[in-house]
């Protein structure tokens, strides 16, 4: 709607000065990321990491699907849970959006899936990666932030455990 | 308080008393400089009154407060006016700008500062003579105890928050006096350039400034006085130590800086320690009156014969503690690179040794190695033999440095590690240890360097002598239970924790070579075999010595039926001169299967050959490898001959066929051969390339029997040799292979596992896509991953139904 007071043709011209722009950075961004992200799933196959696991969902790298299995002695043991990561052209200065495809049980998952951590917020860091993420969200599982719950009902229910587990087996669909 | 004595003779005294407390007093503290220049002279008291004096003071117990009132009075008179005077006289020239001047400004407050104190000084030296005589029935502490006091009392007052600019001024100045003694004594030893070059420039490699207003004669006298004063006042050790330790720290450093950084193959060690000589020389001016110019030190009676050495030695040992720290600081940092240019760096590497043995810095030193390790070596972007090369050079380099071998094994554990997790590790250092890859030969030099019956023995150790020069002769003897645990090779052997790997890879290799040559040329192979034995052991090695036996039984075999041919009669002669290469199946590792039909002409000398071999050795035969070996073969064309090509046998079978029909379609040769027609396109393109076949449209390949272009034949022999070495070497490297399906295996299992389900073209484009490394994937057709995949069926680790695989659900 602003474009409408502006000389057309001076906005148009800077739309496609930006688009251009846009799109010669973002390709050779794209490509660097691409190398990185090619590297990250080299790593995470090598590593070998038992309960972790992703991969790109078609031949687009830079969205991946993510399986975690629940840690064992927590009460997540033998549930499997989907998650979809997509990256950022910015990635990896920007965090991926990670969320559980497979409904989760959680208190500090929503409805949706979308996961309050802070790593994958304001704690981001370059320095993490496909694999360093989905251990923590492993480890969320088992140890959830119940300071800020984004599922108060989880949080409250989280104490007991046992009505806990049953709660979240009975309600678990893959 | 006093009057303890009778009142009368108090009121007698009372006029007197007075009178006899002044005269003592002015006594002491009256021109100091009467006393010290001329005692007899007029100015002083009478001896005679003095005594008077005294005696009436101590009439009246008063004596003994003269000593108080002494100490108390400088105490005052200090605090009051000397030491306000002193640090204005420091700071009062703001605007003086020349270092020369801040030099004066400096001396000259301090010989105010002895002028005011002098007094006192002589007054307590009197006193304390007189407390030692026994005057006026005088006691106390004596000259020395009271000066000690004095003294203590002055740099208390003097020095309890000395404002920057002391430091700074002292600092300056004997920077400066610094750089004027060891220009002097650079002249006299005619020594470096860096000296001579300022002095080009017109100014004075002493004290900077242009040579004509040189003053560094002036600063040597200053420096003199200055010490003198300070010594005098015993403020030596306050004022000067921090500027001197400074002084020294910034010197070597710098001077390390300058000279060592980067510079690994020289030692610095006896260079340093002829410059510290140097710097010993200026300390000595600095510290000289201490060290025994100074009249009262001497008569304190300084034990030693030579009273300056103590100080001095003191330094010394200070000196060389920094050197050390300052050196094992910088070649920690530089250590990487210096392994990394071992043995090239190893004068660098002793003296580090030298100095890490006196400074205790093997903690940071691992520490920071090991990082090193693992952010310039340890990643993806170093090729496996790179790191091995310098895991070789950090074995050399550490245990030179540390005999004990604990900071090797330590440091380079990461390294060990890390090597494991690569899967060409065993093949790389198979091959280096063959000598089979260009570069790193080191492998193959210790190898055939040790005398490894010695690794087996358990000699008494000769801690004395570990001198391990790797390039120098053997030495018999130089073996122990220490030894072997930095030996390379078994170091490179235990990364995987059993040798049984090496083995199995180095047969792989060895195959690989002897069925790569087909000349029965073993020389080098027998060699490297027998330095395996004595290392591995007689029965690791058997597999290999069956190999190297079958080879020298083909070439007897084969030496055996030409001779029996020759002796056939003209037409029965073969025509065909066939060599075989007859390998004994239970020892060789498997050899990659393909199909191959050969045309007649071949496949029936092969059967000759065969029946005469069965003759030859009874109850065996041949089971030929039609795919294996190397065809040389004659082209003749209508208007060209290519001579002595050598080719792979599916080379030669094609161009065989083509001499009876002189086009072919590719599914006609691919039905004769045997062969997928992917692989026949494949081994046409040679002679494509070669000019003797050429595609026609609609498929068929025809004979070119007169060639057009006269640059092709040229160009392309060089692509022969290419073509060759990459089909014979995928003949032999199944296991490599099967270690790259296990890579395959890992990207397979996480697609499954996070898209459940994938149907085979799909797997394929996803590896072909994702998979990173190296040109293996795209050699991996469809049908090779579906046979792959099939025998994951077959061990129930993979489900397929209608098409499509998953894992088996408890997989996880």
């Amino acid at each position: 709607m602003a474009s409408q007071n502006m000389d057309p043709a001076a906005a148009a011209a800077s739309t496609t000065a930006a688009l251009k722009g846009g799109e010669a950075g973002g390709s050779a961004a794209r490509g660097s990321v691409s190398k990185r992200l090619q590297q990250e799933l080299m790593t995470l196959m090598m590593s070998g990491d038992k309960g972790i696991s992703a991969f790109p969902e078609s031949d687009n790298l830079f969205k991946w699907i993510g399986t975690i299995d629940g840690a064992q002695g927590t009460v997540y043991e033998g549930l499997r849970y989907k998650l979809s990561l997509e990256f950022p052209s910015g990635y990896p200065y920007k965090a991926p959006r990670v969320k559980f495809i497979t409904p989760c049980y959680h208190p500090n998952v929503d409805e949706q899936g979308f996961i309050c951590l802070d790593i994958l917020k304001e704690k981001w860091s370059a320095l993490y990666d496909v694999r360093s993420i989905l251990l923590s969200i492993q480890s969320l599982l088992g140890e959830p932030n119940n300071e800020s719950p984004m599922n108060a009902g989880a949080a409250e229910l989280w104490e007991n455990q046992e009505a806990f587990r049953a709660h979240l087996h009975a309600t678990y669909k893959s | 308080v006093f009057l303890r004595g009778s009142v009368v003779l108090d009121m007698m005294m009372m006029d007197s008393l007075p009178a006899a407390w002044d005269s003592v007093t002015s006594a002491l503290v009256s021109s100091n400089s009467c006393l010290q220049m001329s005692p007899m002279s007029s100015c002083t008291l009478s001896e005679e009154a003095l005594s008077e004096a005294l005696d009436l003071l101590s009439g009246h117990s008063l004596a003994q407060c003269v000593e108080g009132w002494l100490l108390e009075t400088m105490q005052v008179r200090l605090t009051a006016a000397v030491a306000p005077e002193f640090w204005a006289g420091l700071e009062q020239p703001e605007n003086e700008v020349e270092e020369r001047d801040r030099a004066r400004v400096l001396l000259r407050a301090f010989r105010t500062l002895l002028v005011r104190l002098e007094p006192f000084l002589g007054g307590l030296e009197r006193l304390g003579t007189w407390q030692e005589e026994g005057r006026g029935g005088l006691s106390g502490p004596g000259s020395r105890g009271l000066r000690e006091r004095a003294l203590s009392v002055i740099r208390a007052v003097l020095l309890f928050s000395p404002p920057a600019v002391l430091q700074d001024r002292v600092l300056e100045f004997y920077s400066r006096t610094f750089a004027v003694h060891m220009s002097r004594e650079g002249e006299t030893e005619g020594e470096t350039e860096e000296r001579a070059h300022p002095s080009d420039g017109g100014l004075c490699s002493g004290c900077a400034v242009p040579v004509e207003e040189c003053w560094c004669q002036e600063a040597l006298e200053q420096l003199e006085e200055l010490s003198h004063i300070l010594s005098r006042l015993q403020l030596l050790e306050r004022v000067s130590s921090e500027a001197v330790t400074n002084i020294l720290h910034r010197l070597i450093e710098q001077r390390m800086e300058q000279r060592c950084r980067g510079e690994y193959e020289n030692s610095f060690l006896s260079d340093f320690q002829e410059w510290l000589e140097h710097v010993l020389g200026w300390l000595s001016r600095v510290f000289v009156s201490e060290a025994g110019g100074s009249s009262v030190r001497a008569a304190l009676g300084s034990p030693t014969g030579q009273p300056g050495n103590t100080v001095l030695q003191r330094w010394r040992c200070h000196m060389h503690q920094f050197f050390c720290r300052i050196y094992v600081n910088m070649r920690i940092e530089e250590l990487f690179s210096i392994i990394r240019d071992f043995p090239e760096s190893k004068p660098a590497i002793e003296d580090l040794k030298f100095c890490l043995e006196r400074t205790n810095q093997r903690q940071q030193l691992l520490t920071s190695l090991k990082s090193a390790f693992e952010t310039r070596l340890l990643h993806p972007g170093v090729h496996t033999s790179d790191i091995i090369t310098v895991y070789i050079s950090a074995i050399k380099a550490l245990r030179e440095l540390d005999p004990s071998m604990v900071i090797l094994q330590v440091a380079c554990q990461p390294i060990r590690k890390y090597l494991r997790t690569r899967e060409d590790t065993v093949r790389q250092i198979v091959a280096s240890l063959t000598g089979d890859t260009e570069g790193c030969s080191d492998l193959a030099n210790e190898l055939s360097r040790t005398d490894p019956v010695t690794l087996e023995t358990q000699d008494s150790e000769d801690e004395g002598s570990e001198q391990w020069g790797w390039f120098d002769t053997p030495d018999p003897v130089r073996s122990c239970s220490k030894r072997r645990s930095s030996d390379i090779i078994s170091l490179l052997v235990s990364i995987y924790g059993s040798k049984e790997i090496f083995i199995d890879e180095y047969r792989t290799v060895l195959a690989d070579r002897l069925l790569h040559q087909l000349n029965y040329n073993t020389a080098r192979e027998i060699r490297n075999v027998e330095l395996l034995k004595l290392r591995f052991g007689e029965s690791h090695m058997h597999y290999c010595e069956v190999m190297l036996k079958d080879v020298a039984d083909s070439r007897r075999i084969n030496a055996n039926i030409r001779e029996e041919e020759s002796r056939l009669p003209e037409e029965e002669q073969p025509p065909l001169a066939l060599s075989a290469m007859i390998l004994s199946s239970e020892f060789w590792p498997t050899l990659k299967e393909e199909k191959l039909e050969l045309p007649p002409l071949a496949s029936k000398a092969m059967e000759v050959y065969t029946h005469r071999y069965e003759k030859l050795k009874a109850m065996r035969t041949l089971s030929w490898k039609p795919h294996l070996g190397s065809v040389t073969l004659d082209i003749e064309l209508e208007d060209r001959t290519l001579t002595n090509l050598s080719v792979s046998p599916i080379h030669a079978a094609i161009i065989l066929h083509f001499q009876d029909k002189s086009s072919w379609s590719l599914e006609e040769l691919s039905t004769v051969l045997g062969v997928p027609q992917e692989m026949v396109r494949r081994k046409l393109t040679l002679w494509q390339q070669q000019g003797v076949l050429r595609e026609e449209a609609g498929g068929r390949y025809t004979v070119v029997e007169t060639c057009a272009s006269r640059e092709r034949p040229e160009r392309s022999v060089l692509l022969i040799d290419s073509d060759e070495e990459g089909d014979s070497n995928t003949t032999t490297q199944s296991e490599q292979r099967e270690e790259k399906l296990q890579l395959f295996w890992a990207y397979i299992q996480a697609m499954l596992t996070n898209l459940e389900t994938m149907t085979l073209e799909r797997i394929h484009s996803m590896l072909r896509m994702f998979v990173a490394t190296g040109p293996v994937v795209t050699e991996m057709d469809v049908n090779e991953l579906q046979a792959f995949l099939q025998k994951k069926v077959r061990d129930h680790q993979l489900i397929v139904s209608g098409g499509v695989y998953r894992l088996p659900k408890s997989s996880h």
